[in-house]
């Protein structure tokens, strides 16, 4: 079973009306989550408090997003990455952002203290922010409120980002710590925000290798991806033996995202999903966490954490996606949505593909190579 | 840029009349490749790990003992910049003659040293992320005022450049690849193209809906 944490006032973490990182993509996830299952019954998240956000914020940056949260405009905002076009202030930025991050803390909490194994935390997966810096639409950075609360109780972290564009918050906050090793997969940052995320960003200090990046070339599809991705995943867990596994699966290196330029379909979010859970269930006693992440076609990004969700929980797909909601949405969002969970169509073929494997799989390899005698030794 | 924007000082040196030896366990305490030498103050030559290496190889003809003195082996007289030279200046003369570093001298002053490494350090920053930030390239025609009809789209929606590298392509167009604070180029690239720029990168997909 599953323990989900969600509540309504995530709904008000709100970028503004034509923000990519809108509340209705979690809004239309929940009301299918509902109306898919009737058991789905979330447990309430703890707000972070202040002193919690500064276990991984700088004071002087908590104090820019307090001050910008109540109308505020000190002149060096824009120092702090806030009123930027991707993370424009809003009006209680600080409490929304809060809201999110102590729903991530609630989750670590809800495995921490025995109540569930598997935890999925609807909201979050603020992975861009730093510790002095709002960036890539993320304020507060809930997955290292989770690392850190792990940390704390004596668990050593697998951290994997899924999303298409790189883990750099979290990251650089654990850059020196051997207790956490961060495995981000990611469009190259030669093409796709943030620009980091080589492979040799191994770490430094005695977190030195347990920094793992495997930049992808634009256009790589299932096959490629999931091949590296077992790979990584296989040496991760055997190499490293976490106690538990913390997961951002940002739906947005699917093909339809239009963001970004991977070309996974829901085939794959599946298998990586799947590989999660056989490895938590083979190294971690099955203790693993997700939150959520980037995502911004609507259309695949509620399809692929539905399928998160149906896997968690042990429920078969549903095959198609109930009429009513689809009609109710269509309506609200003005476009089509799919009638199927999983994808119907697939990317059609690239050039290249060739070439893409070649980059993509040495990527792996030397990767492995580099990290290799910090850790298998 | 300037060589006094990107050289290294101090300066690890040698005197002309220590050993070899002396030179050798300097390079390894200070983890350097390149010893300036001076002479009562003065630089009179350069002495890299290479000129020790080859001097005191088994290999060559007449090696020289670790006793031998630096100024039988140093290379003379010596390839320096001024602080106020470009660095592109600096790089181009290291490339054409083929040397690792360049000591860097106000005067009569040994002020600086800049090597291969500053150089490449200069190379990330002008094209590398330093901030988050998203990737667009852009071709333009060579002609008076297509950069700054540019830059005035990003101005006008308050998007932040980063960086900006231009360089030469071909049929008399300019290459630009801009950094900028945003993860939404994609959204930039589709407005680029409605306003008639040529945009390389990010590309258009036609499969997204």
């Amino acid at each position: 079973m599953v323990e989900v944490i969600y509540g309504e006032q995530y709904l008000s973490y709100d970028l503004g009306p034509h923000h990519p990182f809108s509340p209705l993509r979690l809004q239309m996830l929940v009301e299918l989550l509902r109306e898919l299952d009737p058991g789905f019954s979330p447990s309430p998240p703890v707000q972070a408090s202040r002193e919690e956000i500064l276990r991984v914020h700088a004071e002087r940056y908590v104090r820019r997003v307090e001050a910008a949260s109540r109308g505020e405009r000190p002149a060096d905002l824009a120092e702090y990455g806030l009123g930027t076009s991707d993370t424009p202030v809003f009006a209680k930025m600080d409490d929304a952002a809060r809201w999110l991050a102590g729903g991530s803390l609630t989750a670590a909490r809800a495995l921490t203290s025995g109540r569930a194994r598997r935890v999925l935390q609807l909201g979050g997966g603020l992975h861009h922010a730093q510790f002095d810096r709002a960036s890539g639409f993320c304020v507060y950075n809930d997955l290292a409120l989770a690392i850190r609360h792990f940390l704390d109780e004596g668990l050593r972290v697998l951290y994997v980002d899924v999303d298409v564009h790189h883990g750099d918050g979290v990251q650089w906050l654990f850059y020196d710590e051997p207790r956490v090793l961060t495995l981000s997969l990611h469009e190259s940052g030669r093409y796709l925000f943030p620009g980091s995320g080589g492979v040799y960003e191994i770490g430094q200090g005695s977190g030195t290798g347990y920094s793992w990046n495997w930049p992808l070339e634009p256009f790589t599809g299932d096959a490629v991806y999931l091949q590296g991705f077992q790979t990584l995943l296989e040496k991760a867990l055997e190499w490293f033996r976490p106690d538990v596994i913390l997961v951002q699966p940002g739906a947005d290196a699917h093909f339809q995202d239009p963001l970004a330029d991977l070309l996974l379909t829901t085939r794959a979010y599946r298998r990586v999903f799947e590989l999660l859970l056989a490895g938590a269930a083979e190294y971690t006693g099955g203790r693993i966490v997700f939150t959520l992440g980037g995502g911004y076609s609507f259309d695949a990004t509620v399809r692929v954490w539905t399928i998160l969700y149906h896997l968690l929980s042990e429920k078969p797909l549903p095959a198609g996606l109930p009429a009513g909601w689809r009609e109710r949405w269509q309506a609200r969002l003005g476009s089509e949505l799919s009638a199927g969970l999983c994808d119907a169509a697939s990317p059609p073929p690239v050039e290249r593909q060739a070439e893409i494997e070649r980059y993509d799989l040495g990527g792996v390899e030397r990767l492995l190579q580099t990290v290799a005698k910090y850790l298998s030794g | 840029m300037l060589v006094r924007d990107v050289m290294h000082y101090p300066v690890i040196t040698i005197e002309a009349g220590a050993t070899l030896r002396e030179a050798n366990d300097l390079m390894w305490e200070q983890g350097v490749r390149h010893l300036p030498v001076l002479e009562a103050g003065r630089l009179v030559g350069i002495l890299t790990d290479r000129d020790l290496r080859l001097a005191t190889s088994e290999l060559s003809p007449m090696p020289y003992k670790p006793e031998s003195r630096v100024e039988e082996v140093m290379t003379t007289p010596v390839l320096t910049a001024d602080p106020l030279d470009p660095v592109e200046e600096a790089a181009r003369v290291m490339r054409d003659r083929k040397v690792g570093c360049l000591p860097v001298v106000e005067g009569r002053e040994l002020v600086g040293i800049i090597t291969g490494i500053d150089l490449l350090d200069a190379l990330v920053a002008m094209t590398g992320a330093r901030l988050p930030s998203g990737r667009i390239e852009v071709r333009l025609p060579d002609q008076p005022g297509q950069l700054a009809r540019l830059t005035q789209f990003f101005a006008e929606r308050g998007v932040n450049i980063h960086s900006l590298l231009t360089y030469p392509d071909v049929n008399c167009c300019v290459r630009n690849v801009l950094r900028v604070d945003t993860l939404e180029t994609r959204r930039l690239a589709d407005e680029l193209r409605r306003e008639g720029f040529e945009v390389l990168w990010p590309p258009e997909k036609p499969w997204s809906k």
